[in-house]
């Protein structure tokens, strides 16, 4: 670990990625000013370092989850349950479970659990008095079907649509704020799909 | 001739504010800053003196209130306007009300008050008519109007949170009232005083209009001394600077502010769109009767939000499917929006060398008309729209967090949940003396949110306020005569878990003590049995509901005598219930706001809140982690078994081994309990076409699916048919 009065180290910065990075280093680079410019660059760098596979990382958006550009040259048109295409921007489990298309909401490709009863918030709050209301409320567990990992938790009515938590504006993003430009840009890929995957489901049945 | 530079009106200024953003995108037209370039160290100079003199203002004036809300939690705010009405520059405390400034100017210039009552060197006006800008009538605002050889300068502001409104319920944070007129005590703008000085007339409305005159009537001559002495301070300042650097000055400050906030975002964030949500409840039914029949009823409070952080490093929010306006105390307008939630925006990037309104200039709001944030009935009851509002500061705690987590920047991240309590109490003692007052010390200092890299710290911030303080029990318990304190401690187990857990919930235990002829208590809270937050991150677990317990007719007074232990929070004292070593006649649990309790010598009042979310997957938890929580009694070891699935022996130490045994049974559980999406969908849309739900959750769809927003949403989900609709 290198102190980081003038700047954020890789070193700590693995540390802080890590969860193990000591407070009083975290206030140093809390205090940072102005903020290391190629921090999004170092991140991607030690994130693709950790991971078992080689598919680019375009965006990190959750602990587990990646957007990555699976290799190819166009762009491809994919949606629903059609699969990947070659040259698609995809979200990926580090475990390298694939989820579709990121303008789909990741969580429509998710092994499901609802605890609907109160016996069954149980296990997660164990605080009688703090439970939720079911007869209101349910909430929902999305895992990965590859690990099992807990990726997501809502806290919902029954029927409410899962929330797609973040949708970015991935061409903007680099283009824009990074300066270098992906090479499939496409108005398209700011255009959100979730509702395709439903459509191809009430198509099957 | 209007009383602005080159003899313009109010009017006209403000007008010019608005036009020259419009078409120039930068704030007063000010493409260069001229000031700021030619002498960076002067500008700095003045600015600071700006700050300093607010922060003085606040410090000196503070000392007259008798108000504990104003005196040691830090619920006021002394801030400096410019002719315009933005807010330049404002002292500690409640932060948020540099938003509402330039409303309140914009309406007082639209009402013509330079013609009528007129705007004169010491004049003084108030309002807490939240229709003018104001967020809630609890929040009364003071203002004088700075003149310099005859033309308005500026505007020196003072405002606090009062104990009592004379609203339907005691206190300030009312949860029952189904208009304005059940409100309490709401003045629109009002000259109410000349010469630097209030007029006598004034101070019966605080008398014969609220329950606490006492605390009202100090809390007004505190802003009143407050702002009286900013007034005399930018005077100096305009004398040392002169006229024309100061007005420059002022505007180069709100245009230089809004680049900095503009670059922070687009050098932390990631442009995208971000949902939220969080809902609450609003419980009327069987509680006001056949007097008010439009609010016998329950809502499901639908706090619908998606930030857009837009490509040039502004932000949209829009609440396109929020509850439509109802006959609840719960409405509110623009301003109290901006206002509160300008509170998730200050920690998250708005931070700079003071609080100013340059806020608004980079941050638009899209709400519907008709929702309950844009109310098109003049009459709608507002007292406590700020608790629903609350809920969207932590939008911008959560949709900023993610965004700066997915850029690199996990030290900048700052989740929240929106769990918090405070109560009201009015009573008459033996001896006839009324009095009310109440408590905001679980609001005024909560733990926070898991981080991706660490537990949530405890007791350690407040939403509301940036200058986080529980306040001193003594100086409570000294303005409560009948609420005597037996714990206020952080409650093991009560957070959100994950693989870095929320910070722990506070809990207060209070004994009623002899409360003589009568006694009510009636406690604001956030969650209503709904959760904190609908969304957890990455994995976590949102932090949990609000907690009030009453326990009438208790013998603990025999417990006390007897020395020894005594229970000190919520769970403690179920506990002893439950073992018999408390007699309680009956119990009243809530998990949100109570109405009024009329509660009696002996009870136990107890109250818990500030349970806030985890980061990630509880099964990643670190060992090391859970022993620390366990050493220090932070978590049970029935919950790290239960959630982290961690076993613990005799002796508090993890047995990893066989932790790692449970943790692959518990991923097994997950494996064979999970359904694929598609087939949980299958399932959930027959029951969305069957609408076979709660009549609150009926009513909460019905109202939401006329917003056609959250229509699309909804109906593509679920495939369903154009006229799907829910009576």
């Amino acid at each position: 670990m290198k102190p980081s009065d003038t700047g954020f180290s890789k070193e700590n910065f693995e540390l802080l990625i890590d969860g193990k990075l000591p407070w009083e280093e975290v206030k140093k680079a809390i205090r940072l000013s102005p903020k290391d410019a190629d921090r999004f660059e170092k991140y991607i760098e030690i994130l693709q370092e950790k991971m078992p596979w080689e598919d680019r990382i375009l965006l990190r958006i959750s602990d587990h989850l990646y957007i990555v550009a699976k290799p190819g040259g166009e762009r491809g048109v994919t949606g629903g349950d059609r699969g990947v295409t070659e040259g698609d921007r995809v979200v990926k489990c580090d475990c390298g479970q694939e989820f579709g298309d990121y303008r789909i909401n990741w969580k429509l490709s998710c092994r499901v659990y609802v605890r609907a009863t109160d016996e069954a918030i149980a296990e997660v709050i164990t605080i009688p008095e703090a439970r939720h209301n079911t007869d209101l409320v349910e909430m929902r567990e999305f895992y990965c079907p590859g690990c099992y990992a807990l990726l997501g938790v809502e806290v919902v009515p029954p029927g409410y649509p899962p929330i797609f938590e973040m949708f970015p504006d991935l061409d903007s993003f680099y283009r824009e704020w990074l300066g270098s430009p992906l090479q499939d840009e496409h108005p398209d890929w700011f255009q959100e799909r979730t509702s395709e995957k439903p459509a191809a489901w009430i198509k099957e049945a | 001739m209007g009383i602005c530079h080159h003899d313009k009106t109010l009017k006209e200024i403000v007008d010019e504010r608005e036009h020259s953003f419009q078409e120039t995108g930068f704030a007063y037209g000010l493409e260069r800053l001229e000031l700021v370039e030619e002498d960076p160290a002067k500008f700095m100079r003045f600015q600071m003196r700006l700050v300093a003199s607010c922060i003085n203002a606040r410090e000196s004036a503070k000392l007259i209130s008798a108000n504990p809300m104003s005196m040691i939690q830090g619920e006021l705010l002394f801030m400096l306007a410019n002719a315009e009405g933005d807010v330049i520059s404002a002292s500690y405390g409640l932060a948020g009300h540099i938003q509402c400034m330039p409303f309140i100017v914009r309406n007082i210039a639209n009402l013509g008050f330079e013609d009528d009552p007129g705007i004169h060197e010491g004049d003084i006006f108030s309002c807490n008519d939240p229709m003018y800008g104001p967020p809630h009538n609890a929040d009364c605002y003071t203002f004088l109007p700075v003149f310099y050889k005859g033309e308005l300068v500026s505007w020196t502001v003072g405002l606090n949170h009062i104990v009592d409104v004379g609203g339907i319920q005691p206190g300030g944070l009312g949860v029952i009232s189904p208009n304005i007129f059940t409100d309490g005590f709401t003045y629109p703008p009002t000259k109410t005083g000349a010469n630097f000085k209030q007029h006598k007339w004034w101070e019966l409305h605080w008398k014969r209009r609220t329950r606490t005159e006492m605390f009202n009537v100090l809390d007004d001559k505190m802003r009143v001394a407050g702002v009286a002495s900013l007034h005399d301070r930018i005077q100096d300042i305009v004398e040392e600077f002169g006229t024309e650097y100061y007005r420059q000055g002022l505007k180069e400050i709100i245009e230089r502010e809004r680049r900095i906030l503009v670059e922070r975002i687009r050098s932390q964030a990631i442009p995208g769109k971000y949902k939220y949500l969080q809902l609450s409840a609003v419980n009327y039914k069987g509680t006001l009767g056949k007097l008010w029949p439009a609010s016998n009823r329950n809502w499901i409070i639908h706090k619908t939000g998606e930030l857009n952080i837009r490509t040039d490093g502004t932000l949209l929010t829009d609440l396109e499917g929020l509850t439509s306006e109802a006959e609840f105390h719960a409405n509110a307008y623009e301003p109290a929006v901006r206002m509160l939630t300008s509170l998730g925006m200050w920690p998250m990037f708005a931070y700079t060398e003071t609080i100013n309104s340059s806020l608004l200039y980079m941050t638009d709001w899209n709400i519907p008309p008709g929702s309950m944030f844009n109310p098109q009935n003049p009459y709608a009851g507002t007292v406590m729209g700020l608790g629903v509002i609350a809920g969207y500061i932590y939008l911008f705690h959560n949709c900023l967090s993610l965004a700066y987590f997915s850029r690199g920047f996990l030290e900048e991240t700052f989740p929240a949940d929106g769990t918090t309590i405070g109560y009201g109490a009015a009573g008459t003692l033996e001896d006839g003396f009324q009095w009310a007052g109440g408590d905001m010390s679980l609001i005024t200092c909560q733990s926070e949110g898991a981080t991706p890299y660490h537990d949530g710290f405890d007791a350690a911030v407040c939403s509301p306020n940036p200058a986080a303080d529980i306040g001193e029990t003594e100086a409570v318990e000294f303005l409560l005569p009948t609420q005597v304190n037996l714990g206020k401690k952080l409650i093991p187990d009560f957070c959100g878990h994950g693989k870095f857990r929320g910070g722990l919930g506070i809990g207060m235990l209070q004994l009623v003590n002899k409360p003589g002829r009568s006694l009510i208590l009636n406690a604001f809270a956030a969650t209503d049995g709904m959760g904190a937050c609908a969304l957890g991150r990455s994995g976590g677990y949102p932090g949990t509901n609000d907690i009030v317990v009453f326990a009438h007719d208790t013998n603990i007074r025999e417990t006390l005598e007897k020395g020894g232990t005594y229970p000190r929070d919520f769970v403690e004292m179920n506990q002893w219930i439950k073992e018999g070593k408390l007699r309680a006649e009956t119990v009243e649990s809530y998990k949100g706001p109570t109405p009024s309790i009329p509660c009696r010598d002996g009870d136990l009042f107890a109250t818990a809140a500030g349970s806030r979310g985890g980061w990630g997957d509880v099964l990643e938890r670190d060992y090391d982690l859970i022993q620390n929580d366990i050493k220090y009694g932070w978590i049970t070891k029935e919950t790290a078994e239960t959630v982290y699935g961690a076993r613990v022996d005799e002796e508090g130490r993890v047995q990893r081994e066989a932790s790692d045994q449970l943790r692959h049974e518990m991923r097994e559980r997950r494996k064979q309990r999970s359904v694929d999406a598609k087939d949980w969908w299958i399932q959930e849309r027959r029951k969305v076409l069957k609408k076979d739900w709660h009549e609150d959750i009926r009513n909460m769809y019905s109202d939401c699916l006329k917003y056609k927003k959250f229509r699309d949403e909804f109906t593509g989900m679920w495939q369903l048919p154009e006229d799907y609709n829910i009576e």
